[in-house]
């Protein structure tokens, strides 16, 4: 394989529901307490009894980051993603220093923008198509939060939107540290961005994918738990800025990981609206990625694990991780959308701050581990640099991604 | 068998790494199902765009489309679950079945290095709005949900996938117009890299009420077929469809015995970063594209013997795309012929790019420039050789680019060679 450079991380910008800046998520992340708020049901989307809470951003200030001129112009993904840039350059020292073709954006999305589309439909509806907004139709592609990060930063290399479900936001970084690494780009803004508006959360409500509320009304994600029954989701956006190493350390730049491997795989056995059970195919390609990165399962010190708190999901990360080592004891397992949810990046986010290592609180929702995994995640407490980090998520549909990141 | 390998910066640049050949094209168009009809369609220099019925569109401005017609009979039955999968699935899955026979792959690729690299930017919309229409129309009890199964834009990758038991990396490019560019841009790298062995690159999208109200609303639609490049141009046409090509290692590909139809040799990407949905208006991006694709493939741009143009038909589109083409072909720009695939067979958005590398294939193969539908002077401020009427022959032709463009600025182009064993 020919590398012609070394790709490190050298900004981390984070709007995850209600945690704007790495400092909000890193409390929160020690808190280990999940903000969630009661999802707006007025539209009567929602069946009764379902489920209702998210970590939205609601109330969240992006008017330091985002021109609120500008942001009136902007779908909420496409104001999320470029907030979360503007954090990212800032910390990266690259504020207003970027831009032009040696610059790419490679941004993920699993859902889309929802709410530019619902308003469409919405007046096509009531008021027939002709009063349909221009506006509305053009940030209700895929592409809109990366082409309106391109435009606020100029970034004009490849502009990548990858659609891949939970795996998305792994791959976003593989492959733009892959952009990076093959020389056609010296820097790219990698990440993702969700939104969760109250019509997308009735749908996936109606998949019974969220977590159920309890004896109590409350609902909660218990990755890797005996009681799990489903992920609480979220939105937000998280961007990291990946860059070739030598330029990083020429600028001084402060460096928060170095990639060392990415690949992504699938498992042709999951169905339409869920997971699998290809764990033996998954464990060979995680295996694979393992030694094409030079290292066993052994040097890996933490795992990052993208477990939601789903049935079939962590079941299946979790026999993927067993499989890889082989009976061998696992290091230290975080799971971050114990603590901010599913989609939005905050699994991401929180991936990539522990590779420096920072505070978890005890797992949340964690109480006994299922039998059938026999997975303990982090008990909490504070956290070394990690010398090499597996972040590892399957979606559901069948896709899979792991980065490995090494501590600077 | 070699399984999927990768690193931490998978793919290469600078045409180094593995050549890439393409081994098997599929599509579904409103020219019909298979390569077969399309390829007879490109023949009469007409336009497939017409009247429509996938959606409702009497309060509409525009009336037109480029509509795929009914599957052949008994279509369903060689599908399991096909009455399950929205349209687009239905397209991506067909034109891969085909892609795949006419490579030669085994029925499963589950112990083969392959991955799949789509382009799409409607994934399921058209029953989503179904789903939604009976949300909002009728009550939470009404709505069903299996509308929403195949909502992900995801979804078509993921079909053709499981359909084959592929097992490496299956990703989804959404960046609307320039999607299927992009992914084949990414599977041509894949395979590069050593990757994979085998990748299914394309696109699939469908005709839906949001798009078709959408780019009515930009008043960008023709009320008549779209003309691209002509005088009297109006706007564009939307398509339907899917388009699929095996991109295939060549050594992996001979020591199959697969004659390779042609080869991938560059690709390149850029982005405007100007607007959300106008082209930089002179061209700069879009040519950068072109120069890297070319570069990519160590040729120069003298070696370009055929332009499949993005050519939506909108005036300003075209405009930019000229601009574009004089920026990287200079004087000889008006003396390159070009195709605008978009006037045959409408705009099929996120799988344009694939339809339109499908297309180009197929004219290294036969070694012609297909016509471009309509027979209006050309703008003669955007002075092309449009081929008109039935194809035109180029015995010579050795090298063709196809350009895509889409909203967000983003700037795709592929660079394809006829296939020359030595």
């Amino acid at each position: 394989m020919n590398v012609l450079h070394r790709v490190v991380i050298t900004g981390l910008g984070v709007v995850a529901g209600p945690d704007c800046g790495t400092e909000a998520l890193g409390n929160s992340l020690g808190a280990a307490t999940m903000k969630t708020v009661v999802v707006d049901d007025r539209q009567g989307y929602h069946v009764p009894g379902s489920s209702r809470r998210a970590v939205l951003t609601t109330g969240v200030d992006l008017s330091a980051w985002v021109p609120p001129a500008v942001a009136r112009r902007m779908s909420p993904p496409s104001r999320l993603a470029v907030a979360a840039t503007q954090m990212a350059l800032v910390q990266s020292g690259l504020a207003g220093a970027v831009g032009g073709l040696s610059t790419g954006v490679v941004l993920s999305s699993s859902l889309g923008p929802v709410t530019s589309t619902e308003q469409l439909l919405d007046v096509a509806r009531r008021d027939g198509p002709q009063a349909v907004s221009p506006f509305a139709f053009a940030e209700s592609v895929a592409n809109a939060a990366a082409g309106q990060v391109a435009i606020f930063t100029k970034a004009q290399g490849p502009n990548l939107t990858i659609v891949q479900r939970e795996a998305g936001s792994l791959t976003a970084v593989g492959r733009g540290a892959a952009l990076i690494a093959s020389g056609q780009v010296d820097r790219v803004l990698a990440g993702t961005v969700d939104e969760m508006p109250p019509l997308l959360h009735a749908l996936i409500g109606r998949f019974d994918a969220l977590a159920k509320p309890d004896e109590t009304g409350a609902e909660i994600a218990r990755p890797f738990d005996a009681r799990r029954n489903g992920f609480v989701v979220a939105e937000g956006s998280v961007v990291v800025v990946l860059e070739r190493e030598d330029l990083a350390r020429g600028r001084g730049a402060r460096i928060l990981g170095r990639i060392r491997g990415f690949a992504g795989a699938f498992d042709a056995t999951a169905p339409r609206l869920g997971w699998g059970g290809g764990s033996a195919a998954l464990a060979g390609a995680l295996d694979r990625m393992l030694k094409s990165a030079g290292c066993r399962a052994s040097d890996v010190t933490r795992i990052v694990s993208g477990a939601s708190g789903a049935v079939a999901g962590d079941r299946i990360e979790a026999d993927v991780l067993k499989a890889v080592w082989a009976g061998a004891p696992l290091p230290t397992i975080l799971v971050p959308k114990a603590y901010v949810g599913q989609y939005g990046g905050g699994f991401l986010a929180g991936a990539v701050l522990s590779v420096s290592g920072g505070s978890f609180g005890k797992t949340p929702g964690f109480e006994s581990a299922d039998p059938a995994l026999g997975i303990q995640p982090f008990a909490g407490g504070p956290l070394t640099p990690a010398p090499l980090s597996l972040f590892t998520t399957i979606g559901s549909g069948g896709s899979a991604s792991w980065l490995l990141v090494e501590s600077a | 068998m070699k399984k999927a390998t990768a690193g931490p910066a998978a793919p290469e640049s600078g045409g180094a790494g593995r050549r890439v050949v393409v081994t098997g094209l599929g599509a579904v168009t409103a020219a019909g199902w298979g390569v077969g009809p399309l390829n007879d369609w490109l023949q009469t220099g007409r336009t497939a765009i017409g009247p429509f019925t996938r959606i409702d569109h009497h309060l509409q401005r525009t009336h037109v489309a480029g509509e795929v017609p009914p599957p052949p009979a008994g279509q369903a039955r060689l599908f399991a679950r096909w009455r399950r999968y929205s349209n687009t699935d239905r397209f991506a899955l067909f034109a891969a079945v085909e892609a795949a026979a006419a490579a030669r792959l085994p029925a499963s690729l589950h112990d083969r290095a392959s991955g799949v690299f789509f382009g799409s930017s409607t994934g399921g919309l058209f029953e989503s709005e179904q789903f939604y229409s009976q949300l909002v129309g009728h009550s939470t009890d009404v709505a069903n949900r299996s509308f929403l199964a195949s909502h992900h834009l995801s979804a078509p990758a993921e079909a053709v996938a499981r359909q084959f038991g592929v097992s490496g990396p299956v990703e989804t490019l959404s960046s609307a117009c320039a999607s299927a560019g992009l992914a084949i841009e990414q599977a041509l790298r894949s395979v590069r890299s050593g990757e994979v062995d085998i990748a299914f690159a394309g696109g699939a999208d469908c005709l839906a009420l949001t798009t078709y109200s959408g780019f009515n609303a930009l008043r960008a639609m023709d009320a008549q077929p779209c003309r691209p490049f002509r005088a009297d141009r109006q706007g564009m046409s939307l398509g339907e469809g899917g388009a699929v090509l095996v991109l295939e290692d060549l050594e992996h590909a001979l020591a199959r015995g697969v004659t390779p139809l042609a080869e991938v040799l560059g690709a390149g990407s850029t982005c405007d970063a100007t607007h959300m949905t106008a082209p930089h208006e002179a061209g700069q991006f879009a040519a950068e594209a072109m120069r890297s694709a070319i570069a990519d493939a160590g040729l120069t741009a003298g070696d370009i013997g055929y332009i499949n143009a993005h050519a939506t038909g909108t005036p300003l589109n075209d405009a930019a795309e000229y601009a574009a083409m004089r920026l990287v072909f200079g004087e000889r720009t008006s003396d390159v012929p070009v195709e605008a695939t978009k006037s045959v067979l409408g705009h099929l958005l996120g799988a344009a790019g694939a339809v339109e590398a499908v297309v180009t294939v197929l004219g290294l193969m036969h070694r012609v420039v297909h016509p471009t539908a309509g027979d209006g002077p050309c703008d003669p401020a955007t002075p092309l050789t449009l081929v008109s009427g039935r194809p035109r022959a180029v015995p010579d032709l050795r090298y063709a680019i196809s350009s895509s463009l889409g909203f967000g600025g983003a700037n795709a182009a592929v660079l394809l060679g006829r296939w020359m064993p030595t």
